[in-house]
């Protein structure tokens, strides 16, 4: 498990930067890997969804299967994010970490296949 | 008549058979030769006596008389008045007829008014036709002229139906349509407007977006290659199985999208499904193991 570091003293910072700084020190490395991830999927549904605005939702069923790949998977992701979360232990009991991955997994498996189904 | 005899007999010399037989024959179509001399003998002819027409206006001036070929003008308080009698051609005698009608036709619209004229038992009839107070029974008028004809119709005479002369009368309201008249027509063809083919944008646009929509991938890896856990227990043996079970659940949905079909892919993700099942459960629970310690 990757160690968390008191915080910082607090300065008269911009709290935004604040913000982040905590949250690099504080998130563990294997949650950080889960926001890259979630990041990555919000950038990618934002580019998706501006195309079809400004250019053409000329395939829309191809619109609609990527865009829905992006919002279905970062939702699998957000949840498995927070069931693996050690500080939110006591929230899911009888959710192990492992029980959710496993969940991750199955989810996202039906979502892929409903998104190939609908690509075309 | 005799002909007709002649035909019949001629019919049965045909057959060679006995002579009670033939004589039947003959006897049986005897009375049909009977019956048609009949109906020759009384067909009759009848004939018009004296046909006279007058053309008056509102005060009683005669303004034509004599039938005519040329159309019949008649104004808005005319009136016209025809008189005839009725006789056999052969002896002069009159005749009252079963049915005596005067018949106005309008070719162009096809449009006809009939009405019967009363006749007297001794043949003699009269029809009048006044113009102020225009009867029900003419049809539609327009600037093309009426046909009026006689039609008589009697037993035992031939029928008559005789033109007379073409008449014109002032225009009328136009013949009512009737509300379902549209429907006995052919319609106006409909014409669909389908909606443009959509097109595919400019190549370049295209290209550039393309681009811009795998960017996020190379952030990702960015972002992955600072932040990786260290993925010590991946390819240990007991979750390498599960790790690969994943990778062929991906690489089968690819295959599907590209020539596979539903039936095959369920039943393939079916036989995989339960391979994963077995995997996974011991690379979980080696984790959860590992992880409780």
């Amino acid at each position: 498990m990757a160690p968390t570091k008191a915080p910082a003293a607090p300065s008269s910072q911009n709290p935004v930067v604040l913000l982040w700084k905590a949250y690099n020190q504080q998130t563990p490395d294997r949650l950080k890997f889960i926001d890259a991830f979630l990041f990555f999927l919000m950038l990618s549904g934002i580019i998706q969804f501006a195309y079809c605005v400004l250019v053409t939702n000329y395939p829309y069923n191809a619109f609609l299967a990527g865009f829905a790949s992006t919002v279905g998977q970062f939702v699998l992701a957000a949840s498995l994010r927070s069931q693996v979360n050690p500080q939110n232990k006591d929230e899911f009991k009888e959710v192990s970490p492992e029980r959710a991955f496993a969940d991750f997994a199955l989810g996202s498996i039906v979502l892929h296949f409903f998104v190939y189904n609908f690509l075309g | 008549m005799m002909s007709r005899d002649r035909e019949l007999h001629v019919d049965v010399d045909d057959f060679a058979l006995e002579k009670p037989v033939r004589l039947l024959k003959t006897l049986m179509y005897y009375p049909l030769a009977l019956l048609l001399l009949a109906v020759t003998a009384q067909a009759s002819v009848l004939t018009l006596k004296s046909p006279r027409f007058v053309v008056s206006d509102s005060t009683g001036n005669q303004l034509r008389a004599e039938p005519t070929a040329s159309p019949v003008k008649l104004g808005a308080r005319e009136s016209l008045k025809i008189t005839f009698q009725v006789v056999d051609k052969e002896d002069e005698k009159g005749v009252q007829p079963h049915q005596t009608f005067i018949r106005f036709y309008d070719e162009s619209t096809g449009e006809e008014g009939i009405q019967p004229v009363r006749v007297t038992p001794g043949g003699k009839a009269k029809f009048d036709l006044n113009l102020s107070k225009p009867p029900l029974y003419l049809p539609p008028t327009s600037d093309k002229p009426l046909k009026v004809s006689l039609i008589i119709g009697t037993p035992n005479y031939d029928p008559i139906s005789a033109q007379l002369f073409d008449l014109v009368l002032p225009w009328s309201q136009p013949a009512p349509v009737h509300p379902d008249e549209a429907v006995f027509h052919p319609r106006p063809e409909l014409q669909h407007t389908f909606r443009p083919e959509q097109k595919v944008p400019n190549k370049f646009i295209s290209l550039v977006f393309s681009g811009i929509a795998i960017a996020p991938w190379f952030v990702l890896l960015g972002l992955w290659s600072q932040v990786a856990p260290r993925a010590t227990g991946l390819f240990s043996p007991s979750i390498l199985p599960f790790i690969a079970s994943l990778g062929a659940f991906e690489v089968l949905l690819f295959t599907y999208w590209v020539k596979l079909r539903l039936g095959d892919v369920l039943l393939y993700g079916g036989i995989l499904g339960v391979v994963t099942v077995f995997t996974g459960r011991r690379a979980l629970s080696s984790i959860a193991a590992k992880r409780t310690q």
